[in-house]
């Protein structure tokens, strides 16, 4: 079976080089403001999940070494149905309190790094981790609150499909995810996406697609209507 | 070997040293370790020596007789080392391995019945057919004839119900006539009783030791002169294992500390670590045992490196080192320094490469596998494994189930029976700790029965997916009355 996402390497605008960008599934990359994940910078997920796996799916399939860090849950028969690929994934499920050095160790060797801080990071040791990434040109994802993250992802809503009252089974969930950020990121996207798509990957979801889409304009005619489609 | 120096035909010397008190080593401890050091004891007359069964060990009589002055002497000062660690041994010598068995045997019986006087039966060569001749058939009895068809014992049966008495009679017999009734089990038991038994033993030199070490004095607290130390004994390391061609997939690094304590690990070396490589492991290593200790006081305490052992674990063939050319991804330099800094910080275990395989439960189907450890999912992938849960995978697998409780819209738990019948919908869900939330779709429940044959590992559960009301979907099981939660899907 192909590949849904076949992760195509963003060419990098200098030429030659490292291209200054990981690439994301096709997908995602509406959310993100240059359409991948920008080498040295800190991305931050709100919670961690299925968005977590998914944006570190394509580096992964690309050939990038992906290290996840702090999430003991994280689910890889997920993450490998999304495209990432398990032979170059190093997990550390238990950092432990010495996590700044352990991701900063991941970080010489990984060029992702998808990490849970198991406390509060303090300013000098986010400033110390920011440091190591700038000088890799490695990305950290951060599931969790990271002050001064270069992009801000979270899912607003989701509704899955396929399971009714004692019957079906979960198909697919329709997901509404937006982002922010800073400088280039500061305008807020949002998206809706099939997170996961019934393959297991991900796809944008057509508005008329949506389970309990309803239009802004019918939504301020009929406010009780929302309210039943809405659950 | 026995067989250097001999010209084709000529019959091999065996000399069998046989202890009856140890044939059974599993009956306790100290018979096991007592037969090991009867074995030390023989090696030393001869590094050649095959433990052809328990309490038994044969070896070429040749070279070590004529160093002993004689097979008789070789043998009695042999019965009086064993006899030394107060275990009465039995010796036989004769030509080939089956006649030397039975004349340990036969010197056993002998002794036994002459008051444990002799205990050496010496058979020379040219008294070995008569010797193996006038032998019952029985004696086959417990000879493994590598035969499908006919067990020795039933062969030897079958002889004395045909009237042969002894292998004399039995090796009277023409081979093609043996072959042709009793197959190939029975042609073996005739080469036997013909005293052409010819199989070589398997003799294994002992091996050697090939671990080198250094010790400090006076202990060195400063992990610098340890490191370079480590890397003299690392480059002595990798000479001794090249003078005899070989590798080690992994390297025991030992250091011991004053106070006796000791901090081992072993680290992945596939022969291409050179000799900087280990001393950067035992940096690591040292670094690592210190900073999980508490610091200072725990330093001090601790005292300083009073021996450093290298020692190669799992010996192979150097065969040189062939990369995959695709398909498997083998970590670079840089990911594999990163990996073993962080398992230098926090434990072999701490690091772990998911390896993907089948199951029934979702926890079962990835096998999480120590970074530089082989590669090999618990359960095969490749199997149906009916009743798994289909569908879209779950992002979040608990790897310790969570406790819930699940209601109907009355507050009553929703319980399954035996037959898989539910009491009521489920409503809410309460998983632990968490507020409860409405249920706003369900299915299930969906049994599973898994390994009833094996009490201790014997389950039965009803898996039910459910969403909750914040978009939120669940794999809940229930297994002995209680809901999990094993897995959410977001």
């Amino acid at each position: 079976m192909p590949r849904p996402y076949p992760a195509v390497p963003i060419p990098s605008p200098q030429g030659g080089g490292i291209p200054p960008v990981l690439p994301v599934l096709s997908a995602l990359r509406g959310l993100l403001p240059r359409g991948g994940l920008v080498r040295g910078s800190v991305v931050a997920v709100a919670e961690f999940g299925l968005l977590c796996l998914a944006l570190v799916a394509a580096a992964s399939a690309d050939g990038a070494w992906c290290g996840i860090a702090g999430i003991p849950e994280a689910g890889m028969l997920a993450a490998a149905g999304l495209g990432l690929e398990t032979d170059r994934t190093l997990l550390v499920p238990e950092p432990g309190p010495a996590w700044p050095q352990v991701v900063a160790s991941l970080l010489d060797g990984c060029e992702l790094v998808l990490l849970r801080p198991p406390a509060r990071a303090p300013v000098q040791v986010r400033r110390r981790l920011e440091a190591t990434l700038r000088r890799g040109r490695g990305v950290l994802l951060v599931a969790g609150d990271w002050p001064g993250a270069q992009a801000r992802l979270r899912v607003v809503t989701r509704r899955w499909t396929g399971l009714g009252d004692g019957h079906g089974r979960l198909r697919a969930c329709c997901a509404e995810v937006t982002a922010d950020g800073r400088g280039e990121a500061a305008m807020a996207r949002t998206r809706w996406l099939w997170l996961p798509a019934e393959d297991g990957g991900v796809a944008v979801a057509d508005p008329l697609d949506v389970p309990f889409y309803v239009p802004v304009a019918e939504q301020l005619r009929a406010a009780p209507a929302l309210r039943a489609a809405g659950g | 070997m026995s067989a250097r120096g001999l010209t084709a035909g000529q019959p091999s010397r065996i000399m069998v040293v046989s202890c009856p008190e140890l044939r059974d080593p599993d009956q306790s401890a100290e018979a096991a370790r007592l037969l090991d050091r009867v074995i030390a004891v023989v090696t030393g007359f001869c590094p050649d020596v095959e433990v052809v069964e328990p309490g038994v060990c044969a070896f070429g009589a040749r070279g070590p007789a004529r160093y002993h002055g004689g097979e008789k002497a070789l043998a009695v000062r042999i019965t009086a080392a064993v006899a030394d660690l107060g275990v009465h041994s039995r010796v036989g010598v004769a030509d080939g391995l089956f006649a030397a068995l039975l004349a340990a045997r036969a010197s056993a019986a002998g002794a036994s019945a002459a008051g444990g006087r002799d205990p050496v039966t010496v058979i020379p060569s040219a008294g070995t057919a008569r010797f193996l001749a006038a032998q019952p058939v029985s004696v086959l009895a417990d000879q493994d004839l590598a035969g499908q068809d006919l067990a020795g014992q039933d062969l030897a049966a079958l002889l004395r119900r045909l009237g042969l008495g002894t292998l004399g009679d039995f090796a009277a017999l023409p081979v093609r006539d043996v072959a042709s009734r009793f197959g190939h089990a029975g042609e073996r038991a005739h080469r036997l009783a013909r005293g052409l038994d010819s199989r070589p033993l398997a003799a294994r030199p002992p091996p050697a030791d090939l671990s080198v070490a250094r010790e400090f004095d006076p202990p060195e607290p400063r992990a610098e002169p340890v490191v370079f130390a480590a890397k003299a004994l690392a480059e002595r390391l990798h000479e001794g294992l090249a003078a005899r061609g070989l590798t080690c997939v992994r390297v025991q690094i030992l250091a011991t500390w004053t106070d006796g304590r000791e901090s081992s690990r072993r680290w992945r070396h596939d022969g291409l670590l050179s000799a900087a490589g280990v001393a950067d492991r035992v940096r690591w290593q040292l670094n690592g045992w210190c900073s999980a200790g508490d610091t200072q006081q725990h330093r001090d305490t601790a005292g300083g490196v009073t021996v450093l052992r290298l020692a190669p674990d799992l010996l192979v063939r150097a065969a040189g080192q062939q990369l995959a050319l695709w398909g498997e991804a083998v970590p670079g330099d840089r990911v594999a320094r990163a990996a073993m800094r962080v398992q230098a910080m926090l434990g072999h275990e701490a690091v772990l490469r998911p390896v993907l395989g089948g199951g029934r439960n979702v926890s079962d189907q990835v096998t999480p596998t120590p970074f530089g450890d082989e590669k090999e999912p618990r359960l095969a992938a490749d199997r149906p494994w009916p009743g798994r849960v289909m569908g879209a995978a779950p992002g979040l697998v608990f790897p310790a189930v969570r406790a819930a409780e699940v209601t109907d819209d009355a507050g009553q738990a929703v319980s399954v029976s035996g037959r898989c019948e539910l009491s009521a919908a489920p409503a809410w869900l309460a998983v632990r700790g968490a507020p409860p939330r409405r249920v706003t779709g369900w299915a299930g429940p969906w049994p599973l029965a898994e390994r009833w044959w094996d009490p201790a590992a014997a389950r039965r559960r009803a898996r039910f997916q459910l969403v909750t009301d914040d978009g939120r979907a669940w794999l809940a099981v229930v297994q002995d009355g209680r809901w999990l939660v094993e897995a959410g899907y977001w």
